[in-house]
């Protein structure tokens, strides 16, 4: 029996699913969340980040600040603003992790 | 897990990419996130803008970065040259002493009153042994013995002799007697750092011990009469020079001598035994010519004493001893000689 389109994306769903559950349950989920956390202070993110927020706000308004326009404003900034050494570091970790759970 | 591994080993490259790079995402915005509720959270809380200040104070505080000054502009050893007048003895000091002075010029703070104390004590102590001795006259048989144990006694009461603060003291105190009295018998003291020296007390401390005016302190060396740093002749100079021509020379004449004293000390030891507890002799009875003979006897003494400390019981330390053990505690008098029987001997 042929496999559907439709079974491959459920298998993959699935297969992407177990994978983001392995990533919690092992805790490396959480190390690599401190070591965000510590790098984006160390190398400055997160002033750069702080310093488009106050920018941010003036402009808009104190009192039009809500959770919801400072994600929207944010995130493609933040985006943009991690150290491209950084990043690879980290997709490296994950592919590490990811091939470690496919065959351990 | 077995079904788990099949679905997991279907996975391509390619799709695991897909995934390493949606994970990656997916913990940046989570950063992002964080960032959000902090600011919002600051913002709501009215503290967002708090440490906002004005381009005039933000240039007057700017970071420094200039050669030879600090981060706020200030040069560091600005006070270095610098000398103040001390407002209480109106002296020049250098800037960083200024405090240290004050300290002491005033008699106020911490370590001025403790050192104060200490030498009140300390002069407190040796007024009030001195006076014991004089009224004392049992102390004056028991003299070479006492010799030794008065040095001891000094030493150990003494607090730190070897600090620098307890020469500063000293020389200080040394200054006011000279002026006070004779300059002669009492300006020097010896290394156990005495206040005054009583001229019976010198003439022990000759007897007992090497004596030599060292050049630098102006102490009396308090090593034992055959110290090697001083010669026989530098210390009949410092004898002659306080005792006057006729006092007694340590060691003068070498051995050959002390041997045939053996009989004639024993005997004197002997007399002195039985004078134990009454003594007709005191101190300042025709002072020179006793003590000097008495500071002769009790030189050899001494050094058999030492020497022979342990072999020779005959020198009757231990016998002298149950008679001198009520005396201990108190500092000896010069020593008071029935030494004229040795004397007789000879001659």
């Amino acid at each position: 029996i042929k496999e559907t389109h439709n079974n491959h994306m459920n298998r993959d769903a699935q297969m992407k699913a177990i994978l983001h559950q392995k990533l919690i349950e092992t805790g490396e989920r959480e190390r690599l969340q401190e070591r965000i956390r510590a790098k984006f202070l160390e190398c400055g993110w997160k002033d750069q980040l702080q310093a488009h927020c106050r920018a941010v706000i003036q402009e808009k308004g104190v009192e039009q600040v809500n959770v919801d326009t400072l994600v929207a404003e944010l995130t493609p900034k933040a985006r943009a603003l991690v150290p491209d050494s950084f990043k690879e570091e980290l997709l490296q970790r994950v592919r590490t992790f990811l091939a470690q759970q496919v065959r351990p | 897990m077995k079904m788990e591994e099949m679905s997991l080993s279907g996975l391509d490259n390619s799709k695991l990419e897909a995934i390493a790079h949606e994970i990656y995402t997916d913990l940046v915005e989570d950063a992002c996130l964080g960032l959000c509720f902090e600011v919002h959270r600051a913002v709501k809380c009215g503290y967002f803008f708090l440490d906002d200040t004005d381009p005039d104070s933000m240039k007057d505080f700017e970071i420094v970065d200039q050669p030879g000054v600090d981060i706020f502009g200030q040069v560091y050893n600005q006070w270095k040259n610098k000398e103040c007048v001390c407002p209480n003895c109106s002296r020049s000091i250098a800037a960083s002493r200024f405090a240290p002075h004050l300290e002491k010029c005033l008699g106020m703070g911490r370590n001025s009153s403790r050192i104060a104390n200490r030498r009140i004590a300390s002069s407190n102590n040796m007024n009030k042994s001195e006076s014991d001795q004089e009224d004392n006259d049992d102390i004056n048989d028991n003299d070479w013995f006492y010799g030794s144990e008065k040095k001891a006694k000094k030493r150990k009461s003494d607090k730190n002799p070897n600090s620098p603060r307890r020469s500063k003291s000293l020389k200080h105190k040394n200054g006011e007697l000279s002026s006070n009295s004779d300059p002669f018998k009492y300006s020097n003291s010896t290394g156990i750092n005495y206040e005054t020296l009583g001229p019976e007390e010198l003439r022990t401390l000759l007897t007992t011990q090497c004596g030599v005016i060292s050049e630098h302190t102006k102490k009396m060396c308090t090593r034992s009469l055959r110290c090697p740093q001083h010669t026989d002749e530098q210390r009949r100079t410092v004898r002659v020079y306080f005792l006057g021509p006729s006092a007694p020379l340590p060691e003068a004449e070498g051995s050959v001598e002390n041997d045939s004293f053996d009989v004639a000390e024993s005997q004197a030891l002997m007399s002195r035994l039985q004078w134990d507890g009454s003594s007709d002799l005191s101190p300042s009875d025709s002072a020179s010519s006793k003590t000097s003979e008495n500071g002769w006897g009790v030189g050899t003494n001494n050094s058999e004493s030492r020497k022979t400390k342990k072999k020779k019981p005959h020198l009757s330390l231990v016998g002298a001893a149950p008679g001198l053990s009520s005396n201990k505690k108190k500092k000896p008098k010069p020593p008071a000689p029935p030494t004229p029987s040795i004397y007789d001997d000879i001659n």
